[in-house]
């Protein structure tokens, strides 16, 4: 698997820290966050485990201001996310973020994919964002592959230029929501293995999964949320193999033998 | 005794093909065919008609149709987005424009338009002024409604994919959102110019100098003309097939190679070829 990426050649040179205090967030009536503390190392890589609806993808959003946090403070490197006048696409520029979904852009190659940002945005010359996109391309070996449309992509090949788009932007955190979740089983390992060489190459990353396995061998940090609350954390042995609260056992034993017995 | 499915089949095709017969021959001893040659396909007309109802005729519906299209579309996408935007003032002019144009015949703008402008303010429109706006007017209305589906039929992911990269909202919009949506709405809006197209003929209420005659004012002035029945009306309802069944034949084209369905299309081709070699 490993063969696909070349780790040596990726060192991020500038990862951020990211700090969140006390973050509220409601949808409505409902109050999804209530109070999340939680702090991430620049090059850490933390992973959040928890239930469906429990506030996950809420939390993951509201530190690019996908979602607008009611009350509480987020920080990303020197950006105060939750300023009111923070530059959002200056700061979204250095917080690259995959979805479960990949959305991937249909109408443009996958080479396109990757420069549309780095041209229009950065204003690169086409040569200038075609070279970086296809070492990005290359970085997670789908180089051949950069003038196919997206939709003539296997699901693990499409998340693949999912993360090298967002790299192509020299972003210093990454968000992943869930990004293996809707994939064929076969071709999980390839995604989770570019996303390992991404967090030895000094990465921040803050991953929502429900890969345990990865959890363990990948993340310095794994933070449990049920209902809007961190319930418990600290390293994938403490959190994943000796869970000290209730719900987080329940969960886990949920997670791990979904049928029960 | 009991049908079989196919002789069931059998049975249904015979009776459906004895009654087309039965009509046919009825419509053949009831119908005078002297008569209807003769109010409907006079050829004399018909040469007396041309070259002046393509050459006037179909040129000014075309244009007419052409520059309230084009204005439509402008005032349609503005309307869209107003109709999808944050400040709210913005919604409520475009659903009660929207409403309001929708909700009218727009014949009712053709009049307004041809007599209204002159008698309220003076202006005096030339006929390719007063058809256009009138068709644009009205156009925009509809045009913003198919618009507004087709930005709202591009997945939310898309948006929020583009603002995570770091684009601004415009940027967004510009090279993302309104690509895929044009695509997805470039059929309905061709339907819109065959609509559109038909409602040229509208600006007959208002009147207008020979050379500014659309098809339907040759139609009607030809009846007068050459006294020979309704001749002139044929030739102008085929003149408007020869704009419409293209542009039909066009949307459709354009919804078969639309993206979900080109490869579903890919998918059924790939599995039809070897049966139908293997029959061969
Ligand atoms: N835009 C929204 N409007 C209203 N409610 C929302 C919205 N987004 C999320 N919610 C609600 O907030 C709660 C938390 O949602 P969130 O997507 O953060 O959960 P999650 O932990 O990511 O779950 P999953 O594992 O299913 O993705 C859920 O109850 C959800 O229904
Ligand atoms: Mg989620």
């Amino acid at each position: 698997m490993s063969e696909l990426v070349g780790t040596p050649e990726q060192v991020i040179s500038d990862p951020a820290g990211v700090v969140i205090d006390d973050l509220h967030k409601s949808f409505g009536d409902v109050e999804v966050l209530k109070g999340i503390d939680m702090t991430v190392s620049p090059g850490q890589v933390v992973c959040l485990i928890g239930a469906s609806g429990s506030g996950k993808s809420t939390l993951l959003r509201c530190v690019n201001r996908l979602e607008d946090p009611d009350a509480g403070r987020i920080t990303v490197g020197d950006f105060e996310a939750t300023d009111l006048d923070v530059n959002l696409d200056a700061m979204r520029r250095q917080i690259g973020m995959v979805f479960q979904q990949f959305n991937l852009f249909p109408h443009l190659s996958v080479l396109e994919n990757c420069t549309i940002t780095p041209r229009r945005v950065l204003k690169q010359s086409r040569d200038e964002a075609e070279r970086e996109a296809l070492h990005q391309l290359d970085l997670v070996g789908l180089k051949h592959l950069a003038d196919r449309r997206p939709a003539q992509l296997s699901g693990g090949q499409q998340q693949r230029v999912a993360i090298a788009r967002a790299l192509t932007m020299k972003p210093s955190l990454m968000l992943f929501d869930e990004p293996t979740s809707a994939l064929d089983p076969e071709t999980v390992g390839e995604v989770l293995a570019i996303m390992r060489d991404l967090a030895r190459a000094g990465m921040t990353m803050i991953v929502v999964t429900h890969e345990m396995g990865f959890a363990r061998e990948v993340a310095d940090r794994v933070v449990f949320l049920d209902k809007g609350v961190v319930v418990e954390e600290g390293t994938a042995k403490q959190v994943i193999g000796a869970p000290t609260q209730p719900r987080t056992q329940d969960f886990l034993r949920r997670v791990l033998n979904p049928l029960g017995e | 005794m009991a049908l079989s499915n196919r002789d069931r089949a059998r049975l249904s095709l015979g009776i459906q093909a004895a009654i087309f017969a039965g009509v046919v021959v009825v419509l053949i001893i009831i119908i005078d065919w002297a008569a209807v040659q003769r109010s409907f396909f006079n050829l004399e007309p018909v040469m007396a008609m041309f070259p002046e109802v393509i050459t006037v005729g179909l040129w000014n519906t075309v244009r007419y149709t052409f520059f309230g299209f084009i204005f439509g579309l402008i005032g349609g996408t503005v309307l869209a987005l107003m109709r999808i935007a944050s400040f709210p003032v913005y919604r409520w002019i475009a659903t009660i424009y929207i409403e309001f144009f929708r909700g009218i015949p727009a014949i009712l703008v053709f009049i307004a338009l041809g007599f209204g402008a002159s008698l309220a303010f003076g202006l005096n429109l030339s006929t390719l002024q007063t058809a256009s706006t009138a068709l644009a007017i009205v156009g925009a209305a509809y045009i913003a409604e198919t618009i507004r589906a087709g930005l709202q039929a591009v997945p939310k992911g898309q948006m929020e994919a583009a603002r995570a990269l770091g684009m601004p909202a415009w940027r967004a919009m510009v090279t993302i959102q309104i690509p895929q949506a044009f695509r997805i709405v470039l059929p309905p809006l061709t339907n819109e110019a065959i609509l559109l197209t038909k409602d040229s003929s509208l600006i007959f209420v208002v009147g207008m100098a020979g050379s500014a005659a659309e098809l339907t004012k040759m139609g009607r002035d030809g009846i007068t003309m050459y006294q020979a029945g309704m001749t002139p009306l044929v030739v102008a309802g085929i003149c408007y097939l020869i704009i419409t069944v293209p542009l039909s034949i066009l949307a459709r084209r354009m919804e078969e190679r639309s993206p979900a369905r080109s490869s579903r299309k890919r998918q059924k081709k790939a599995t039809a070829s070897p049966v139908t070699s293997g029959v061969a």
